[in-house]
């Protein structure tokens, strides 16, 4: 049941670098269990030899040695505490790194299916329970197993019968405390569930007062409240009595085990048998297997649910990304053209509407193009395909004449850059945001980059300037001030194609200058894409593309379409943008 | 902004013991019995080791094993007596203490109920109400403890006095030590808790923003980074563990140096026989579970801090409520029947014939947001729409008149009489909201639009076609009874503002306020819905914010908002003429 088998595979290339350390921690683990097994041993030669009479100062030394055992003893316990926790962090540790790896890289469709949240319980949270899994594994049920084994091992060299009695005993204690559990754990299940319900009742209750109460429904709600606890009350008495029934196993070991021993002590004490002070010793010894067993139990809950962890970490190790990213051929310096040849695509998870029809146009290199539709068109798509995010369902694109899926992925990314309407910040300094907290890239580098993009000023206008802190989301800074920072992400990097997707929402006059301005700077000696929302911005443009329902409509010299009054594009700038587009 | 009262733990937790009297006397006496009890078992080892040592054991083991058989299944039936009314208990206590958040919940003002994150709320109504409920339950545990001490200690001073001073004092200045540096270790777990917190943080970013990371080419700088924070949180966690581990030793060590005290001190007098096997035997016996009860209060002390720290927390979250109203006594209903409570439906005031808004300010404390000096008024009958840019305080206007928001400065009058508790007086039937993000709630559609009421089919196919929604109920796989999700995600937005509309529709209150109900649905689909509006009923006065030209046309009377103060009030056409800010804004012309 206990899935070490499956643990040590997951974790064998991780276990093999901290060898050294796991060797020191068995002899650390082993030294404690001996020493601990030591200790009634000296109590019982003390015993035994008080009432043979011997003198005090040869009964003193013994008592010393066991005040020095135990210490000992405690120093073992807590060194091998400290190991087994550092070598489950450390090998854990190298896995979350490499799942993170694996994760990130695997395509958007999987990003799209699960949450940020979800994520995080399946890196972060799996993980850390295999961490714990291993130091518990070694402290609690290695050392508890070993321990108890032990105990019963000297008991029998006090007296063989008396052993096996007492080991036919612990074993069946032990399985009366598995079965209880066994019993218990659905019922501690439910309980949980009870309380999820009630949690999660609770968490819409918080943002909904005002819908609730402006509705007349605060009665309905404490209702169903009350509903849900008086589901959750025959459970969680249930579970309660769970634990009791477990705390029972305990009192009947002490009980029984004591009673045994009382019996067995009177029966084979005397000659050839068990002295006063083994028979003391052996009741001592079955005292103190209950604790050890009641760990060994405790923890089988825990091993179920490491299982199930393990299984879903190699699960997620061996989900494969949909993009085969083997491709080696090097994309060309410089701005790059574009050509979509006979391009359609449709999402892995709706092949049969697609979202982009066959699509067959060629963009030399340093055009500028100004990309119109509504929402849902399929512009951002184009821009998804555009940076590899997915891949045509037909046809080809081609960059700088490579085909993506040839190329590298690396030297893809670097050459292609893109700025979303929603630019996602981390909550760190606005350097780290700059430079995805990538240490290579200096100080004067950014400085210079901002100043060739026009944001000099900006950055003195925060209060920190590259130290000044974000927060996560948008939060701290306006839309547009995002988009800033986007730009110089992208202008970094030096790519011979820019995506932008301009914000839409209304900034003020100030920022607004400054994105012209960075705007400029960014599309200057490249291929540009500009998703647009302003007339202003594709006032620009060196071409138009209007795209309706994933088809393009309308594709062309922005001067030629716009001086011809039946094209849409002047039929667009004739009746204002926000409303057809909008 | 909560208000500092000092919260009195004691009290409460008395009060708390009031409320349910009976069952708490019960756990008193079962579980000081269950401390107490183990004094029998010691006696008895005692007797057998004597015995045992005297040869007089064959005639006097079978009694002893019998009592102590006996004393098991004592032991056992009182435990499972214990903790099935100790669930019983401190399950009520915790819903009573839920019920009386939950009912103040619903009493705030709405925007300020909440000033927490959500997660941050809702450990107020688990972690801080489990630690008061073990703290509370851990009081009778304590009384048996100090009884069962008491005792051990003076059966064993009976036995040797000497030995029991000087194998106790020191135990219970270490444990006192060893609590102090509880306090210690606490501060290192919240270092690991907090080193944590960025690694879930920054994995949960890095996820939500894979895209960006991706198309950036980003992907091993932000995993070195997340790499290092993962070795800031081994560095902290291995202490924390370590130091957890090292204090428990403290508290085995105890044990040990009080045994080897035993040893030492007996050495003599067990040679001579002033100390026999079974004295001996129950000074260890005991040595163990004193130091366990000492450990325990020492613990208790400790839970009884925290479970302070939780009361104030909770009490926090009552925002201006006395500590005392977190433990007032209400009828839970756990057991019994529990029928649907009947609403009523009776006039809480005449019908609407005017309202009006005077001088009515607010701003958001700490700053200049908000609105100033408004005065409006609504008739019977009226469409009024409230305009004007993203901020001009649309929605702050609404929540005023509401009393979401404690406006301080001006009045509302319904029919010339002061409303005093505005946010008591705008419910149904008088009136019925839709705030800009509706809200719905996990269960049923019926159940969301009907929250209680008591109607039939009929009048819920009714306000679903005044909404617009009734095809999307056809569309739906269990139709009225489909569930909608958490928050209602399993719908559209257009389907939830829909959804929130049928709900107020069926309230048949006379003044339905909308905020900004069309945000998320198509024009042709807004039409129908304000169509339908008019149609249906003329009766009916609609106060609604909207930026949306549908809804500006359909209006009686639209007040433009600039900055939190009236720019204009009138008609379209008369805004259009008069307006340059209302041309503007109907033009779509201001970002040019």
């Amino acid at each position: 049941m206990i899935p070490i088998r499956s643990y040590v595979s997951l974790l064998s290339r991780y276990l093999r670098r901290v060898k050294a350390r796991m060797t020191v921690l068995a002899g650390f683990a082993l030294g404690g269990i001996a020493l601990q097994l030591l200790l009634p041993q000296l109590i019982g030669r003390f015993i035994d030899d008080a009432i043979g009479g011997a003198a005090t100062d040869q009964l003193i030394p013994l008592a010393l040695w066991f005040l020095v055992v135990a210490l000992a003893r405690q120093a073992l316990a807590i060194a091998t505490t400290w190991l087994a926790e550092d070598v489950g962090w450390r090998s854990t540790n190298e896995l979350r790194s490499d799942l993170t790896r694996h994760v990130l890289d695997l395509d958007m469709d999987f990003h799209k299916e699960h949450t940020p949240g979800e994520l995080i319980e399946r890196v972060d949270g799996d993980v850390t329970a295999l961490s714990e899994f291993f130091s518990a594994f070694v402290v609690k049920v290695v050392g508890n197993g070993l321990l108890v084994t032990g105990i019963l091992i000297l008991i029998t060299f006090e007296h063989a019968l008396v052993g096996l009695i007492l080991s036919v005993f612990t074993l069946a204690t032990l399985a009366l405390m598995m079965a209880v559990q066994t019993v218990a754990i659905p019922w501690w299940k439910t309980q949980r569930a009870s309380s999820a319900e009630l949690m999660g009742f609770l968490g819409e209750q918080l943002s909904g007062t005002e819908d609730i109460r402006a509705n007349g429904g605060v009665g309905f709600m404490v209702h169903t409240f009350t509903d849900i606890l008086r589901r959750w009350l025959p459970r969680r008495v249930r579970s309660r009595l769970g634990f009791a029934m477990l705390w029972g196993t305990g009192i009947v070991h002490f009980v029984v085990g004591a009673t045994l021993v009382m019996w067995l002590g009177t029966r084979y004490l005397g000659p050839g048998g068990l002295t006063l002070g083994g028979v003391y010793l052996i009741f001592h010894y079955t005292e103190m297997t209950r604790n050890p067993m009641d760990e060994i139990r405790s923890q089988m809950e825990v091993f179920q649910k490491a299982g199930a962890g393990i299984d879903r970490v190699t699960e997620l190790m061996e989900r494969r990304s949909n993009l085969d990213t083997s491709g080696t051929t090097a994309i060309p310096s410089g701005a790059l053209s574009v050509v979509f040849d006979h391009m359609s695509f449709a999402y892995a998870d709706d092949e049969t509407s697609t979202v982009l029809h066959d699509i067959d146009i060629s963009i030399a290199p340093g055009r500028v193009v100004g990309v119109l539709g509504r929402s849902g068109s399929g512009k951002s798509t184009m821009a998804k395909v555009l940076t590899r995010l997915y891949d045509p369902t037909q046809g080809r694109v081609l960059l700088g004449g490579v085909d993506p899926r040839e190329a590298s992925l690396h030297d893809l990314r670097r050459r292609v850059g893109m700025v979303t309407q929603d630019v996602q910040l981390f909550r760190t300094t606005v350097r780290n945001n700059l430079t995805f907290f990538d240490a290579a890239i200096n100080d004067e580098r950014l400085m210079s980059v901002l100043a060739d993009l026009g944001l000099s000023n900006w950055l003195d206008s925060l209060p920190n300037g590259l130290d000044t802190m974000l927060e996560s989301g948008a939060g701290g800074l306006s839309a547009g001030q995002a988009q800033l920072l986007a730009f110089t992400r992208i202008f970094l990097k030096n790519p011979g194609l820019v995506i932008l997707d301009e914000a839409s929402s209304r900034l003020d006059p100030a920022t607004e200058a400054m994105i012209e301005s960075a705007v400029a700077a960014v599309i200057m000696d490249r291929t540009a894409f500009v998703i647009a929302h302003h007339l202003g911005t594709v006032a620009r443009a060196d071409d138009i593309m209007i795209i309706e329902n994933g088809t393009v409509i309308e594709f062309g010299e922005r001067t030629t379409l716009q001086a011809d009054p039946t094209s849409r594009f002047s039929r667009l700038l004739a009746s204002g943008m926000e409303e057809v587009l909008a | 902004m909560s208000n500092p009262q000092t919260v009195p733990t004691r009290k409460l937790m008395v009060q708390l013991a009031n409320r349910f009297r009976f069952r708490y006397l019960m756990n008193l006496a079962i579980w000081t019995s269950m401390w107490a009890l183990p004094i029998i078992p010691g006696l008895l080892t005692r007797r057998f080791f004597d015995s045992l040592e005297a040869g007089t054991a064959g005639a006097n083991v079978a009694t002893i094993i019998v009592i102590f058989l006996a004393y098991g299944v004592a032991r056992l039936a009182m435990m499972l007596m214990g903790m099935w009314n100790d669930a019983h208990m401190g399950f009520r206590l915790e819903s009573l203490l839920r019920r009386n958040m939950i009912e103040r919940l619903y009493a705030l003002p709405g925007a300020q109920s909440v000033e927490h994150s959500p997660g941050e709320s809702i450990s107020r109504f688990r972690e801080d109400i489990e630690h008061v409920e073990e703290a509370h339950g851990w009081t009778a545990d304590t009384a048996g403890a100090i009884v069962f001490s008491a005792v051990a200690v003076v059966v064993l001073s009976s036995i040797d006095l000497r030995m029991t001073l000087i194998v106790f004092t020191p135990l219970v200045i270490v444990i006192v030590i060893a609590e102090r540096f509880g306090t210690r270790i606490k501060r290192y777990r919240l270092a690991a808790r907090k080193a944590t917190g960025a690694v879930t943080g920054a994995i949960g970013e890095l996820f939500a923003s894979a895209q960006s990371v991706k198309v950036a080419g980003a992907e091993a700088s932000m995993v070195a980074h997340i790499d290092g924070l993962s070795e800031h949180r081994r560095v902290l966690m291995v202490k924390d563990r370590a130091l957890g581990a090292a204090l428990e030793s403290v508290f085995w060590n105890v044990l040990y140096i009080g045994t080897a005290i035993i040893l030492i001190l007996s050495a003599g007098s067990m040679t001579s026989g002033d100390l026999s096997l079974g004295e001996f035997a129950l000074f260890i016996y005991f040595l163990d579970y004193v130091t366990d009860a000492v450990y325990f209060i020492g613990l208790f002390i400790t839970r009884m801090k925290q479970a302070g720290v939780s009361f104030d927390r909770m009490i926090g979250f009552m925002r201006g409520s006395h500590w005392s109203e977190l433990v007032q006594d209400r009828d839970l209903a756990l057991r019994g029947s529990h029928p649907l409570p009947e609403i009523s439906t009776a006039r809480t005031a005449p019908a609407l014939e005017t309202l009006v808004v005077s001088g009515l300010g607010y701003h958001y404390p700490g700053t200049s947001h908000g609105v100033t000096n408004v005065d409006l008024t609504v008739h019977r009958g009226d469409f009024v729409v409230i305009t004007g840019k993203i901020g001009s305080g649309k929605t702050t206007l609404l929540r005023a008149i509401l009393g979401l928001v404690d406006a301080t400065e001006g009045e509302v009058r319904w029919n010339g009489m002061l409303v005093r508790d505005r946010a008591a007086f705008f419910t149904p039937p008088v009136s019925a909201y839709t705030p800009q993000v509706p809200h719905l709630f996990s269960m049923s559609l019926r159940d969301n639009l009907l929250l209680g009421l008591q109607l039939g089919d009929g009048d819920l196919a009714r306000a679903a076609y005044a909404a617009a929604l009734e095809d999307d109920i056809l569309e739906m796989p269990n139709r009225l009874d489909t569930p909608v999700g958490p928050r209602g995600m399993r719908l559209s937005g257009g389907q939830v503002q829909r959804a929130a509309a049928a709900r107020m529709f069926l309230r048949e209150p006379d003044l339905l306020i909308f905020d900004d109900l069309s945000s998320a649905l198509d024009i042709r689909t807004e039409l129908t819905l304000w169509d339908r509006l008019r149609s249906g009923n003329t009766e009916t006065t609609s106060l609604v914010v909207s930026h949306r030209k549908p809804a500006l046309k359909m209006a009686t009377t639209i007040v433009l908002l600039d900055e939190g103060s009236i720019s204009a009030v009138g008609t379209v056409d008369e805004l259009l003429k008069s307006s340059r800010l209302f041309r503007d804004l109907w033009h779509g012309t201001t970002s040019t």
